[in-house]
């Protein structure tokens, strides 16, 4: 019980339990099943995206381009749609281009962060720039809307299994998957002892420039997935609808648990963090707060939780140096 | 060559030839009511970047500093359309930024938090205070006299608000560079620990520092509501990012400890020249975009493959003589 206590997730999903407990007072609607998976379909595309930050932020470095990759796919999504015939295949080809494109955008961030060593935050500004000002070039700012979509993609974003949507087993998916890579593959583990120590890691034998390329090319890969979530669930390419998404995602990466100095953060911690910001969001709205408040509270439990971080971490580093001098005398 | 030319001055030049080459290449750039524009597009911009700059040289980064100007400007806004005189409305002004300033400050030097979550969570809940505030609406309708800041000469010719920054410029380099406080910045920037141990209360520099950037930011936030007569929850906020690329591009390091004004105002009057040309030569303003972000990252790579290069000479010759 000690050891579940002193977890950092543990102390997430107390808050995420006595907002809902709130909630569930202020709003008959909030504890109904409805609605918990219409916020965990609302947050899937913030959820993926949320988790390939995860992996950069372990590794100590920052991806402010995320929101403008995911646009740019879901672009090449909609621009892809009018050649693409109307059958199921389209929706594996789909499933096959978008995330290849992703990973493209996203390892040429990796190649600039490890191979010319500019700092993550710098080279994901300017990609962010080149990023969104070609998009909205491109496309000149114009909404594409689902009558140009193949009707079996429409189809797809349909599809319920057990009344459970797809896009809600996808986001699973992902998760799954890369809490597996974290936690049993070498290139998983290189990330979190590269976070933790990068030169006693390089010393190990470790490949830190592969370890930095892959997790921007996940996040590429992630944002990917993203983008088919992101274009399923509003059944149009907005080129302007993720503006901003980036620091939601940097805020629920790190309400999740993951420390912005590397070497801490988990999957479940993640996704906490995404369930958090959701159901405050939620919440409010059920709430009838104005919308105008909503900020105010996020704003406000973003600077409130890091700010309990800090202080419990420092109280800990306390404890560890003041045994380290009993030992000593 | 013996004179080696310093990092600044070469990005000085750089600027220079991107406003020669502009003018020899774009008609109306070299115009009087062109450079007019940019005279008055120069100080609300260059403000912000001066803010973040000094943010950055102590490892930090401020991703509040335009709310913290647009709160500012919604402080003396409200101030003006409420019957108050101009000076009492300015005073407002600064006082709300500075306090949001504090604010930050309190945070990353008392608690300790990385600057970057600190204004992260700081820059959602200054805009959800100032949404709170305006509902999201404008304010406008300030006296004729207001918008002289922004929009006036100074004996006819120079705009006051060019005045204005060129003094908070030459203030944030005297700062910088003759003050206590200056020096203490940088050895921050460079290594906090040891700038303790030397006998420095870290906490007070880190907290002048987001006093000060916010003070920028207000300086910045009246001179654009002025201009624009005026103010929104969106006030400046394209300045965001774009400062930190001035301030990146100008040569200050990300990791801190290094950064110069110069090099920040050459930065800042370089990304001023390639908007207003492209612009007058009709290039979409999306591009304008794509070409800054690609700047920023040739540079660097430029800088990385310079330094590769240099080192590797450096080797060599030293091997020789060895």
């Amino acid at each position: 019980m000690k050891f579940l206590l002193k977890q950092k997730e543990f102390s997430v999903l107390a808050i995420v339990v006595i907002i809902s407990i709130i909630l569930s007072f202020v709003s008959p609607v909030f504890l109904t099943v409805e609605n918990w998976l219409d916020i965990i379909e609302g947050n899937a595309v913030i959820g993926i995206l949320a988790i390939g930050m995860t992996l950069i932020i372990i590794t100590s470095d920052i991806d402010v381009s995320v929101a403008a990759l995911t646009t740019a796919v879901t672009v090449s999504i909609g621009y892809l749609f009018q050649f693409l015939p109307d059958s199921w295949i389209s929706v594996v080809l789909i499933f096959l281009i978008a995330p290849l494109i992703g990973i493209l955008l996203g390892s040429f961030n990796g190649l600039l962060v490890s191979k010319i060593k500019i700092p993550a935050i710098v080279v994901t500004l300017g990609t962010l720039n080149i990023f969104s000002g070609l998009v909205l070039y491109i496309t000149n700012g114009n909404y594409i809307n689902s009558t140009n979509f193949p009707d079996s993609f429409m189809a797809f974003s349909n599809i319920e299994i057990a009344g459970i949507p797809i896009l809600i087993y996808l986001f699973a998916l992902v998760a799954a998957g890369t809490w597996f890579i974290l936690k049993y593959t070498l290139i998983g583990r290189s990330v979190l002892a590269i976070g933790g120590n990068a030169q006693s890691s390089v010393r190990v034998g470790i490949n830190f420039e592969k370890v930095k390329m892959f997790v921007f090319s996940y996040m590429g890969f992630l944002a990917g997935i993203a983008a088919i979530a992101q274009t399923s669930y509003t059944s149009a390419i907005d080129p302007n609808g993720l503006a901003g998404l980036e620091l939601t995602v940097i805020a629920a990466v790190v309400l999740g648990g993951a420390n912005i100095h590397g070497g801490r953060g988990s999957i479940p911690g993640t996704l906490l963090g995404v369930l958090l910001l959701a159901i405050m969001q939620n919440g409010m709205i059920l709430a009838r707060i104005d919308t105008f408040w909503q900020n105010v509270v996020t704003g406000a439990i973003i600077v409130i939780a890091v700010s309990y971080d800090e202080i419990n971490h420092r109280r800990n580093q306390e404890k560890l140096s003041n045994i380290d001098v009993k030992e000593a005398s | 060559m013996n004179m080696k030319l310093s990092k600044e001055s070469v990005l000085g030049l750089i600027a220079l030839g991107i406003f020669v080459g502009m003018g020899l290449f774009t008609p109306g750039f070299f115009s009087s009511s062109n450079l007019n524009n940019m005279m008055f597009q120069l100080p609300e911009f260059g403000l912000i970047a001066l803010g973040m700059m000094v943010v950055i040289v102590t490892g930090g980064i401020d991703l509040s500093i335009t709310y913290i100007a647009a709160f500012s400007g919604v402080g003396a806004a409200l101030m003006m359309t409420n019957g108050f005189g101009i000076l009492p409305a300015i005073v407002v002004g600064i006082l709300f930024a500075l306090a949001c300033g504090a604010f930050n400050g309190t945070v990353v030097s008392k608690i300790g938090v990385p600057p970057i979550l600190v204004t992260l969570g700081t820059m959602v809940l200054f805009e959800g205070v100032i949404l709170a505030i305006t509902s999201g609406n404008a304010i406008s309708g300030f006296p004729d006299a207001y918008g002289l800041i922004g929009n006036g000469y100074y004996m006819g010719i120079i705009p006051v608000s060019l005045l204005i920054f060129i003094f908070f410029i030459i203030l944030t380099a005297v700062l910088l560079n003759k003050s206590t406080w200056g020096r203490r910045v940088y050895m921050y920037g460079s290594n906090d620990i040891a700038t303790m141990f030397s006998g420095v209360k870290n906490s007070k520099v880190l907290m002048k520092v987001y006093l000060y950037a916010s003070l920028l930011a207000a300086v910045s936030a009246i001179i654009m509501t002025s201009r624009y007569n005026s103010v929104k929850v969106d006030l400046g906020s394209s300045y965001l990012l774009q400062s930190v690329a001035a301030a990146v591009l100008g040569g200050t390091d990300i990791h801190g400890g290094y950064g110069k004004v110069m090099g920040t105002i050459y930065a800042v009057l370089i990304f001023q020249f390639i908007r207003n040309g492209l612009n007058l030569m009709d290039v979409h303003s999306s591009l304008v975009d794509v070409v800054i972000g690609a700047i920023l990252i040739i540079v660097l790579t430029l800088n990385f493959f310079s330094d590769k290069f240099s080192r590797r000479k450096a080797e060599s010759s030293s091997e020789k003589t060895a």
